[in-house]
Formats: structure tokens, sequence, C-alpha cells
């Protein structure tokens, strides 16, 4: 009786917590904007007039795209961290922070995406460095 | 005819890249934006495109994905409209990869769940960076104008069986039957009243294609330079409505109708003596019987005598039917009593197989009477 008693007062806690986050998010504004959300979702055959569920799935992907981002971050600070080891004076290059392809698909490959994509030779101004270290 | 066959298929290319324009690349363009602005706030600062375009990709999937798990929540709780806890169920389902506090717990209780709390926590500690531009609503549907119906023109539809709230019908003059050419003398009279009509007729059709235009109905938008080669054609094999020619010299006008008469027979049937002679431009045409013309004008100047003479020697060998003798006779008089009056004659003669044999007549004289005039 009373551990019944007790689920269902932390239930009621736990929809006042949910309905608290839902009326906060009208405030949070997504970095990805909601018209592009429901355009998606309204191709997949998601049916909703309410604002809040469609910004609660745009906090949902933007926290995994960061998630994914950051680790993509640590990847590459990673590499950056092996190659300043190995060549001092590739530092200045080698400085700024670039999403490539390769620690992008080792971060996706952790949320269970496959990438195999070729990266394209053009369009990396690191692709010829990185090709020559590997060399050496 | 060449170039319309080139501007069908440019009208066959345009639609084409039109539509993908409009369904995928503009969204495809803001999920990159949006993308590159969650990673360039988690601290990176240069892009590969091909990741950039990867990661955008994922982040669509994952909104389709989670899109169409929840509408199978919903859907499999019997309702159409989603709610939240079809979202916190894909919610789960999608992080299940990652894995969540009490996802071994079966039976928790979805607003309870971990994710959800996730979520709460990310949002209370991330920067808010709002999307770098307003993004309008799409995609675009155009707003087309309706026809107005019979209500609101305050017109009468032209049946009992129409109801008076369809649309109102456009003018008569762009779907009744336009009337033939008479086979009869056409009188001068006739002749006046035509070209009115034909205006007002023309008129209509613009009309009812300015306003397909208006309505952005494909086809009638881009065959504009088709059927302004149509309106031309229709004036064309109209004999009142064809453009006045270059020449200076009033005898030519005469043989302006001869030339309407080859152009309508040769489009009818094959002509073997005309088929070179057929040129799709007005001048060639002209330019074909400039010697005809020429000679027919030097005629003029011959005496009268000599020229019946000519004339009844080719009734007699080229045409045996007493029908195109009397409609030679009829010519030599029309010719003899002035140009003027051989136009209405020629109009009139508007029977098929009169026109073939008149064609090929009028080229043969041509040649004869310029042979004579070189022997002369």
């Amino acid at each position: 009786m009373n551990h019944n008693q007790q689920a269902t007062g932390s239930r009621h806690d736990d929809d006042a917590a949910l309905s608290e986050f839902l009326a906060s998010l009208m405030e949070y504004t997504p970095t990805i904007p909601d018209e592009l959300v429901e355009h998606y979702l309204g191709k997949s055959g998601f049916q909703c007039p309410d604002v809040r569920l469609i910004r609660l799935v745009a906090v949902a992907t933007q926290k995994f795209v960061a998630d994914v981002a950051s680790d993509a971050l640590q990847h590459c600070k990673a590499r950056q961290a092996a190659v300043v080891k190995d060549k001092r004076d590739k530092q200045q290059k080698d400085k700024r922070l670039i999403l490539t392809m390769d620690d992008l698909s080792k971060a996706l490959r952790e949320y269970g995406v496959n990438v195999k994509h070729q990266e394209y030779f053009a369009d990396s101004p690191s692709t010829g460095v990185d090709s020559t270290s590997r060399e050496e | 005819m060449s170039d319309g066959g080139g501007e069908s298929g440019k009208v066959h290319e345009r639609p084409k890249t039109r539509k993908n324009l409009g369904s995928e690349d503009f969204p495809r363009a803001l999920a990159k934006i949006a993308v590159a602005q969650i990673c360039e706030s988690e601290g990176f600062q240069i892009f590969q495109q091909s990741a950039l375009e990867t990661l955008a990709d994922v982040a669509v999937r994952y909104v389709q994905n989670m899109g169409s798990t929840a509408n199978f929540c919903a859907n499999f709780a019997g309702r159409t409209e989603c709610n939240l806890f079809d979202i916190i169920q894909a919610l789960e389902d999608l992080g299940s990869v990652q894995g969540f506090a009490g996802a071994s717990d079966i039976e928790h209780c979805l607003a309870s769940s971990s994710t959800v709390k996730e979520f709460a926590r990310y949002v209370a500690q991330a920067e808010e960076v709002p999307f770098a531009y307003s993004v309008p609503k799409f995609p675009v549907v155009k707003e087309r104008k309706l026809r107005p119906s019979f209500l609101q023109i305050g017109e009468e539809p032209p049946g009992e069986h129409i109801p008076s709230w369809l649309p109102a019908l456009p003018d008569p003059e762009t779907y009744i039957e336009s009337p033939i050419v008479k086979e009869e003398v056409v009188e001068p009279q006739t002749i006046k009243t035509e070209p009115e009509k034909q205006c007002r007729t023309e008129k209509s059709f613009w009309n009812l294609q300015q306003w397909l235009f208006c309505n952005g109905l494909e086809g009638s938008q881009r065959e504009d330079p088709r059927n302004a080669a149509m309106t031309k054609q229709i004036q064309e094999s109209n004999p009142f409505l064809a453009p006045p020619l270059q020449f200076g010299e009033k005898e030519v006008s005469s043989i302006v109708l001869p030339d309407k008469v080859l152009n309508n027979s040769s489009t009818e049937y094959h002509v073997p003596v005309m088929e070179n002679c057929q040129v799709d431009t007005h001048v060639s045409v002209l330019e074909t019987f400039a010697p005809a013309i020429e000679s027919i004008k030097n005629n003029f100047h011959m005496s009268e005598e000599k020229y019946s003479l000519n004339r009844k020697s080719t009734v007699q060998f080229k045409i045996g039917t007493g029908k195109k003798a009397a409609g030679n006779m009829i010519e030599l008089r029309a010719l003899n009593n002035g140009v003027k009056k051989s136009s209405s004659w020629f109009v009139g003669e508007d029977e098929k197989d009169d026109k073939k044999r008149k064609a090929e007549k009028i080229l043969k004289d041509s040649m004869e009477n310029s042979n004579e005039l070189s022997h002369l």
C-alpha cells in the first residue's frame, strides 16, 4: 500500500516535470528550425498540430547531432595531438579544428550509422597532408 | 516544324529541374546550415563539405525515422494523430542503440523516461543558438485564382442543366466551331465583316491564354511560342487575316490568293508537282512564283487577242473537263476586267480537286507564258 502510494506520488512528480519540460520548450528555440523538422516529419507520415512535440523532436535531433559532433571533435583532437607529436613544423597548419569524414565516420559508428562514403579529394585542405603523414 | 521539335524538347526538360529544386534542395540546404551551426557551437572551425553533407543527411534521417516510428506507435494504438508518448517511445527506440537508464525495465512508465530527462538536462545547459536565417513556410503553395462562377458574374448559364455555382464558360468564340470559308463566291461585304469577327475570336483566345498563364498552368504557359505559331497558322490559313504583302505593285495582290490556294492544297494532299514548291515561309512562296507574277504582269501589256489565244490553247491542251474550261473562262474574264475581281473568284474556288488542278495549271501557265516571253 505504502509502496503503491509512493509510486503514484513519483508518477505525479514525473508528470509535472514532463509538462514543465514541454512548457519550457516553448521558450527554447532549437537550432534546427521548426519548419524543417515539420517538413520531414510530415514526409514520414507524422501528424500532429502541437508545436511543442515538433520542438521536442528538434531538440532530440539537435542533441543527437551535437553528441556526434562532440565525439568527432574528440577524435579530431586526439589525431591532431598524435600528428603534432610526430611533426612539430606542421603544428601551425593543423591547429584549426576541421570536421573531416574520417572523424565523422568513426563517431557515427558508435551511434549505429555505418558511413562508407568516400571523401571528395578536392574539398579538403588537409587531405593531401593526411596522406603524406600516413605514408611516413 | 524543326524549331517546334526543339521547343518541345526544352519543355520536357524544364519541369524536371524545377521539381528537384523545389522539393528537396531547399530543406537539404537548411539542414546543412543547421548542422553546421550545431557543430560550430561544439567547437569545430572548418568543415569538409562531404562530412557536412553526411551529417546533415544523418540528421534528416533521424528526424524521418523518429516520425515514422511515432506514427507507427500511434497507428498501433488505433490513432491517427501522434501524441507525446508516441514520440517518447520513438525516442527510446532510437536511443536504444546507445542505451539509456532504465532501458532494461520493459514496463517502465513513459512519463518517467530517462531519455526525456536527458533532453531536459541538455536544454537547460546547452546554449541557445537560433537558426541563422528566418525560414519561410515551405513548400510554397501558389494560390490559384479560380474562374468566377455564373453566379458571381451574374450571367445565366447557357443550359438549364448547368447549376449557377459552376465556373462560367469562357467566351463562346474559344470553343464554338468557327465557320469554314464558304464555297461560293465571297461577296465584298462579307470580306469586310469577317476580320472583325476573327479579331474578336483572337481576343477571347488571348484572354483565355492570359488567364491560364496567371494561374500557372503548366503546358499552356510554356507553349506560348507554339500558340503564337498556331495563331499565325490560323491567320495564314485564313485568307482574310493574311498579313499584307510587301510588294509595291497593286497587281501582285491578285497573285496572293492563288498562293493561298496552293498552300491549302499542299497541306491537304500530296501534289507531286507542287511538292518542291511548298515552303514554310511566305516570302519564299512568293519568290517561287515571282516569274509567274512577272509574266502575268507582262501579259497585261500585251494585246488582248494574243492573250486570249494563249489562254485558249492551254485550256484545250491541259484540262479536258468542262468545269475546268469554265473556270478558265472566268479567269480570263476576270483578268480582262481587272485584277481586283479575280481575287474574289479565287476565294470562291475552294473545292479540293479544283484547288489541286488550279495550282498545277497556274504553274504551267506561268511556265508557258515565260517561255513565250522569251520567244518574243
